[in-house]
This record gives structure tokens, C-alpha cells and sequence, in this order.
């Protein structure tokens, strides 16, 4: 069992899959430009790097690696569209040449299906080969959508490195912290007034599974990931326990500006469908997903609906 | 149960509920399918519009012409509010034998329209996309398109039953998924609502296909705009079935449209004919 580089490690979907890897027998190395706030189980190895700064250099030089999971990729709320750039293009761009450089066996880039975007003229489902829509309307998606390219570029350019790109739908679970499961996790989570698109999500469970399953397989490509349920958005709310309220389509923008919460250029997945199809991947792998719909919205909410309630008979009994 | 639940639930017609129920269909467990169809909230669309067919008092005839298994239904296009598709839509559930849930092809606006764009995918309505249409023709569905598209909903009263230009999307798919075509002509809705004039610059700047514009307005108002009992006469015509490479060439496509175009015209020139009146 090889030496394995995680990405994002401050992430909980990286600790995640760090912690599946090293109960694999893997040994798993950490890095991520944010600082890690508590200290990480089963003696891995951290370093706190930026990707696109020599520093990360040092790390595949401390390191022989077999394999890398580049699940970084710097989510859409937390960073200005300049420093997304710098992690998410040119960081990437960095590390996979490392990956070239030093040999290493696989990579694994975590890309998102957010680059196809949500457009009323998405057929269903959507499949790996279809145009990305999403920079038609927002270029701050332009981030995400040059790192999934440079990756699948990479799938054909350097053939010695087995890279596989995963295009994960909406990403929930009680470890996850992203736009997503944050707002899920609210008390009161808004819709938009006269639209309920059709929605799909994975648990972080499954795609670590998936995760585990592509380093041992080894196969190339860029490939959808999903589980088997779609379900509309307000469906998805009841699942969650969350009351809801609608916006009127034109004062969501100002709605996200004044309350944030969720980045304003994915608000048209309030609005459109943006269904993928990872039959590929299933095919391919020989992998299913196993977490159920209902378990995958109810275990991200739930500490969160718990406190909740703590909360409101706390304010009771004053 | 919520009072609002129970009015909602009230709506539902036992015939359309059971209708809907005998239709097979590839849900989830929770009850939907990817594109957005709901069978049980159908059921309460459907009822709505089932309300509205009878309005139009329409007289069907031929719909044992529509065959068991995969089928591209294709009639004219007129009206400015599609009830010519909400007619066909309802009379293959409730007429047919066995009864069909037509998935209909719609415009890519569609989905901008607030709650139409919910209330048409609960429906089984989808984007007109080949993708979607090929992939729903392969579970032997039974489709409904319209090939003029806009330009047909959009006519105006001089050009009434004229059919515009068609498409050549639907042949293709029928040619590649070796569905039949069963020409349909539709009377009475291309004069349920009048519009004299298209104003287009308006509609560009709303971001729909056209704006109707009614004789009637000056007098009416917005009443303008709803429909006139027109009876409606429909006529399913017998399947047709074509050869060939899909993806040939335009202009052999374009022979293969023109057929099916001339029949629907000749059909709705003949249902013209037989009209005795436009109310009764």
C-alpha cells in the first residue's frame, strides 16, 4: 500500500476519505492552504501549503506518492474569484505537473457538475460529454470549469499518470460544510416563487466510496457521480425538515447579496433542472450508491435540526 | 390533512385518477420521474384540464389510429395558448384504448415560466430536445410534438390553419427510433383566441415568441385573451411509417416532413370541410 497526497484536508469531506483510506491500510499525507483547527486522527501526516506556491514542491519532495486526491478545489462562497483562480487553476495546473514529475501512479481531481450549469434548455439526463453551460450567464464559474478542462486534458496528455475526474452532483452530509448542506441546514430555507426544479444529491458516504473505488480500480476518464433518486427541490426541503418561504425570481440576486449563504451564480439551479446520468461511472467501476435519499438530507440536517430545537425551548422557558 | 390539501385533492376527477393509475410509467419511489413527471399531481392537472376540454366540447375521431408502444403524434399548431395540445393531451388519456400519458415536446421558454414550468413537468411535459425525445420514445412512450413550433402557436387570424413551416427534428427521431407518425389535425383552436397582429418587439423585449395582439383589447381588455367556445373537432390520422437513415441528408429529410406536412394539411382541409358550424 502506496503513500497517498489528500487535498482540502481541512475539509471534512477530505477527512472523510482519508479516514476510509487509512482503514484501507493506505498512508495518507494532508495538505490544504487553510490551517487545520483541530488535531487529525491516526497520525497523519498535515501540511498547510498553497497550491500554487513552491511550498507544495517541498511536500511531493518529503513524500513518495502512489496516488492524488485532489479534492481542494476551493468552494464557491468562501474566496474572491482571484484567489478561487490561484488555487483552483493555477494550484491544480501545479500539482498535476508534480504528479507528472514525481511519478506518481493516479490522480483523482474532484471537479463538480456545477460547470454544466442549470439552463432551461438542459435535456435529462446530462451525460460527461456535454457542452458546459454554466459560464454562459456566470464567469465566475470560470474557475471551476478551467481546472475540470486542465484535468480532463491531462486524462489524454499524460497518460503515465491514471487521472480520473469526478463530476459530483450536489455534495451533502453531515460532515460536509459546503453552500449546499449549509443551507439545508437552516430553519427556514427559501425557493424560488413558481419554480421546484428537479434536484439530485450524493452522500459524502457514497462519493467517498466512489473515491476508494476509483484508486483501486485505476480506470481514466472524466465521469458523472450521483445517486439513483431525483426529486424536486421543495421535496427535497420536506426531507429536511426545513420550512421554506419563496423569493420572487427577481429579488433572489439581491436576496443572496443581503443574506448570503449561497453564491448567487448557482442560483439558477433554484430555477432549472442540471440532472446527470453517471452510468458511465457505475459501468465502468462496477459501483452503486447505497445511502438512500431520505438518509442523505435527514443525516445532514440533523445536529443542526437538534440544536434548533434546543434553541427554541431554550427561548420558551425564558 | 390541510384544508388546502383537501380542496386540491377534491379536484381530482375518479376518471382521469383512474386513467393515470393504469398508465405504466418508470417513477422513483418517491414518485417521480428525472424529467419532473408526477403521476399523482397529474392527476390534478389533468382534472383541471379535463374541464377545460369540456369547455371545448371536442369531437374525437380516429384515435384507435394511435398504435400500442412508440409514437410521435404530430398535429397543427395554432391559437396562441396551446389548448390545441391540452385537448389532444386529455383525449389520449381518456379516450384512448389503452389510455396514453403523452409526454409533450415543449419550447425552451417553457421552463423560464414560473409555476407553468412546474405544472407542465409534473404533466410529463419536457424541453423539445432530441436527447429527451429519444431517450422517452426508447421507454415506448408516446409523444407529442409539435413541428411548427412557435410559429404555428403564434399565427395570426389570416393565416389561420395554414400550417407554417415544419421541423425536421421529429422525423429524424422517428426514422432513428423507428416510431410511427400519426398526423393529427386539430380544429377550433386556431379560432378559440384571435390575434390580428404579433408585436414583436414587445415579445422581444418580455423574451417570449410573440405577443398576440387581440381585435378585441379595446373592448375586453385582458378578457380578450381568453378562449371563445369554439366546438373542436380532432382527427387522429393512420400511423405512418418511414425508411431510412436519420441522419441523412436536410433535403431528403425535408421530402420525408413534407409528407407528413401535407397530410395534417390535407386533414385539416378536410375536417374544415365537414365543419357545419364553428360553435356547434
Amino acid at each position: 500500500m502506496g503513500t497517498i497526497l489528500v487535498t482540502g484536508i481541512a475539509g471534512g469531506l477530505a477527512q472523510l476519505v482519508a479516514q476510509r483510506l487509512m482503514d484501507a491500510g493506505h498512508q495518507v499525507v494532508g495538505v490544504d492552504y487553510r490551517a487545520v483547527g483541530h488535531p487529525l486522527p491516526g497520525g497523519m501526516t498535515v501540511y498547510q501549503a498553497n497550491y500554487n506556491k513552491t511550498i507544495i514542491e517541498d511536500v511531493f519532495k518529503h513524500h513518495h506518492f502512489d496516488s492524488v486526491l485532489h479534492l481542494g478545489r476551493v468552494g464557491n462562497l468562501k474566496e474572491s474569484a482571484g484567489k478561487r483562480f490561484d488555487l483552483n487553476v493555477v494550484g491544480t495546473q501545479k500539482i498535476m505537473n508534480l504528479c507528472v514529475s514525481s511519478g506518481v501512479k493516479r490522480l483523482v481531481v474532484l471537479s463538480t457538475f456545477h460547470i454544466y450549469g442549470a439552463h432551461p434548455a438542459n435535456h435529462i439526463p446530462v451525460i460527461e460529454d456535454e457542452p458546459l453551460r454554466a459560464g454562459l450567464e456566470f464567469p465566475q464559474i470560470a474557475d471551476a470549469i478551467q481546472l475540470d478542462n486542465m484535468a480532463s486534458t491531462w486524462v489524454y496528455r499524460h497518460p503515465q499518470v491514471c487521472t480520473t475526474v469526478l463530476r459530483p452532483t450536489n455534495v451533502i452530509g453531515p460532515s460536509i460544510s459546503n453552500a449546499m448542506s449549509t443551507f439545508l441546514r437552516r430553519a427556514n430555507v427559501p425557493h424560488l416563487l413558481g419554480f421546484n426544479p428537479m434536484t439530485q444529491f450524493i452522500h459524502e458516504e457514497d462519493l467517498s466510496s466512489a473515491l476508494l473505488t476509483v484508486v483501486e480500480r485505476s480506470i481514466p476518464g472524466v465521469f458523472n457521480l450521483t445517486s439513483e433518486t431525483v426529486l424536486p427541490w421543495r421535496t427535497a426541503l420536506r426531507l429536511a425538515r426545513a420550512r421554506t418561504y419563496p423569493i420572487p425570481g427577481f429579488m433572489a440576486d439581491a436576496y443572496l447579496r443581503v443574506r448570503g449563504g449561497f453564491p448567487q451564480y448557482l442560483i439558477n439551479f433554484f430555477r432549472y433542472p442540471c440532472i446527470i446520468s453517471d452510468e458511465a461511472f457505475r459501468t465502468a467501476f462496477g459501483w452503486t450508491s447505497r445511502v438512500g435519499i431520505e438518509e442523505t438530507i435527514w443525516t445532514t440536517v440533523a445536529e443542526a435540526r437538534e440544536q434548533q430545537r434546543l434553541a427554541r425551548e431554550k427561548a420558551r422557558a425564558r | 390533512m390541510s384544508l388546502t390539501g383537501d380542496i386540491i385533492r377534491g379536484l381530482i376527477e375518479p376518471e382521469v385518477a383512474a386513467a393515470i393509475d393504469s398508465v405504466p410509467n418508470h417513477v422513483n419511489r418517491l414518485g417521480f420521474d428525472p424529467w419532473g413527471l408526477s403521476p399523482e399531481e397529474a392527476k390534478v392537472y389533468y382534472s383541471i384540464a379535463y374541464r377545460i376540454y369540456r369547455y371545448f366540447r371536442p369531437e374525437i375521431h380516429g384515435i384507435e389510429n394511435i398504435p400500442d408502444g412508440r409514437v410521435l403524434i404530430v398535429p397543427n399548431h395554432g391559437g396562441q395558448i396551446p389548448y390545441d395540445g391540452l385537448v389532444t393531451a386529455v383525449a389520449c388519456l381518456l379516450k384512448a384504448t389503452p389510455p396514453r400519458l403523452v409526454r409533450a415536446m415543449a419550447d425552451f421558454w417553457v421552463p423560464t415560466l414560473p409555476w407553468v414550468n412546474v405544472a407542465y413537468s409534473r404533466c410529463g411535459v419536457v424541453v423539445g430536445d432530441p436527447i429527451n425525445c429519444r431517450n422517452l420514445l426508447e421507454e415506448d412512450n408516446a409523444i407529442l410534438v409539435f413541428p411548427e413550433g412557435t410559429r404555428g402557436s403564434g399565427k395570426v387570424w389570416k393565416h389561420r390553419y395554414q400550417l407554417a413551416p415544419f421541423g425536421r427534428g421529429f422525423m429524424r427521431l422517428a426514422l432513428q427510433t423507428g416510431s410511427p407518425v400519426v398526423p393529427v389535425a386539430v380544429i377550433g383552436s386556431e379560432e378559440a383566441i384571435v390575434s390580428v397582429y404579433n408585436w414583436e418587439s414587445l415579445a422581444k423585449l418580455m423574451k417570449t415568441p410573440y405577443v398576440p395582439v387581440s381585435p378585441w383589447l379595446p373592448f375586453l381588455g385582458l378578457l380578450a385573451y381568453l378562449p371563445a367556445p369554439v366546438k373542436f373537432h380532432i382527427y387522429f390520422g393512420e400511423p405512418m411509417m418511414f425508411d431510412g437513415p436519420f441522419d441523412d441528408e436536410d433535403s431528403v429529410i425535408d421530402a420525408k416532413v413534407q409528407v407528413v406536412r401535407d397530410r395534417v394539411q390535407q386533414m385539416i382541409n378536410d375536417g374544415l370541410a365537414a365543419r357545419k358550424s364553428l360553435f356547434f
